[in-house]
């Protein structure tokens, strides 16, 4: 296999052209936050929370999405990247309403180990404090606007792994929601095969199973990781 | 968020020649699901919008998730859910044009059809938009009446063609 030569925070690695920053910083236990990443299905690079600089680019540029190149320098821990990883944490949670206390999710939420790795004490911005509606209609799942980041793992997951998209993003802006169908309840969508697998991509407890108490909830996004490891396997 | 499943199973009548000009469109395009803003185009140009149960016809056409296509008309500006009425007069509210008094002129026309812009009459006639400038600053305040810009514009005379052209009085 052929390699080519990069450099992460002044470690030398040799490495696979094929490969994006992200999957190498990962493989060699260099820890860079991530919200929208998920193993298995594709990088969008919405999150904007894996950006990384790289020596000869004044922008700072997304890991999840740059593949590796030969002789590139790259940092991951600047005070640079660290004052935008805190701007855009505090900003995920001006958007919505995030009430960590009485969440299903907590304990077990990305968004909040985020806040904690981050070390946010306060948001410097003001809350948008949107009204957003809390769809129960279907039988088993529960779809809470009130806690989306707009990450889209569910989106891509239904569309890449399911085969259902159900899912998608209506509007623009600040305005933007995730819609089952023609921004139909849930329940009665046409599409949705009630597999289940974006309730364990979500990072956060936006979407969640009936009859679960705060607090409680187990989420399992790994399992799309194996499922598409699995999926690429010859039999 | 209302239930509309209804909706999306009843069949458009096959006579209407707007659905016509949407079938034949979505044939010339090859039932290809990447031409869907081109037939959106033309179904937004039949109808003057989009309703839902042409939403789901064209879906239903074209093989594509439900959800992608109303992200798609959700995501551009040019295409509507609602109605923008049989009429629609458009006043520009850029610079030069508010500064000649175009809130005057939408003052008036609130008055006398109680419509404020974005809305549309009750019997579908007449809609009132407004535009951040429509490039015509010289015939400042430009208000647009059906695609015929009318330049210098006075209140009480585009009432007199609005009234005109919509049979209001």
């Amino acid at each position: 296999m052929n390699t080519i030569p990069i450099t992460i925070n002044d470690k030398k690695l040799d490495v696979d052209p094929a490969k994006t920053i992200l999957e190498v910083c990962r493989e060699n236990d260099i820890e860079i936050l991530t919200m929208c990443h998920l193993k298995g299905i594709i990088d969008i690079g919405a999150c904007r929370l894996c950006l990384v600089e790289i020596e000869g680019i004044n922008k700072l540029l997304s890991a999840c999405t740059t593949k590796v190149a030969a002789n590139m320098v790259v940092k991951t821990s600047t005070e640079r990247i660290k004052k935008y990883q805190r701007i855009t944490a505090e900003l995920f949670f001006a958007e919505r309403n995030h009430v960590c206390s009485v969440c299903v999710a907590n304990g077990k939420c990305e968004l909040q180990q985020l806040g904690y790795k981050v070390e946010m004490d306060h948001i410097r911005y003001p809350h948008l404090f949107p009204h957003c509606e809390v769809d129960t209609s279907h039988p088993w799942y529960v779809m809470d606007h009130n806690r989306c980041i707009m990450c889209t793992r569910c989106v891509r997951v239904c569309n890449e792994v399911e085969g259902a998209h159900n899912w998608d993003v209506m509007n623009r802006g600040h305005q933007v929601r995730i819609i089952s169908d023609f921004n139909t309840p849930w329940g009665e969508s046409i599409t949705c095969t009630s597999c289940g697998k974006c309730l364990h991509a979500c990072p956060t407890g936006a979407i969640w199973p009936k009859a679960i108490v705060q607090g409680q909830l187990e989420k399992k996004p790994e399992i799309i990781s194996e499922l598409m490891e699995k999926r690429k396997m010859k039999l | 968020m209302k239930s509309d499943t209804a909706i999306l199973s009843k069949e458009l009548p096959k006579t209407d020649p707007r659905v016509k000009l949407i079938a034949a469109k979505m044939k010339k395009e090859n039932y290809k699901p990447d031409a869907l803003i081109e037939i959106l185009h033309t179904a937004q140009n039949a109808y003057g919008y989009l309703p839902k149960e042409v939403l789901a016809y064209i879906t239903k056409s074209l093989h594509l998730p439900p959800s992608r296509v109303f992200s798609t008309v959700t995501f551009y500006h040019f295409f509507s859910l609602k109605s923008k009425g049989e009429h629609t007069c458009i006043v520009c509210t850029g610079t030069a044009c508010y500064v000649k008094g175009a809130q005057a002129i939408l003052n008036r026309l609130e008055q006398k059809y109680s419509l404020k812009p974005g809305q549309v009459t009750p019997d579908n006639k007449l809609g009132i938009q407004v535009a951040r400038c429509i490039g015509a600053c010289g015939l400042a305040p430009a208000v647009v009446i059906d695609n015929d810009v009318q330049g210098k514009a006075n209140a009480e005379e585009i009432i007199e063609t609005i009234n005109a052209k919509t049979g209001i009085i």
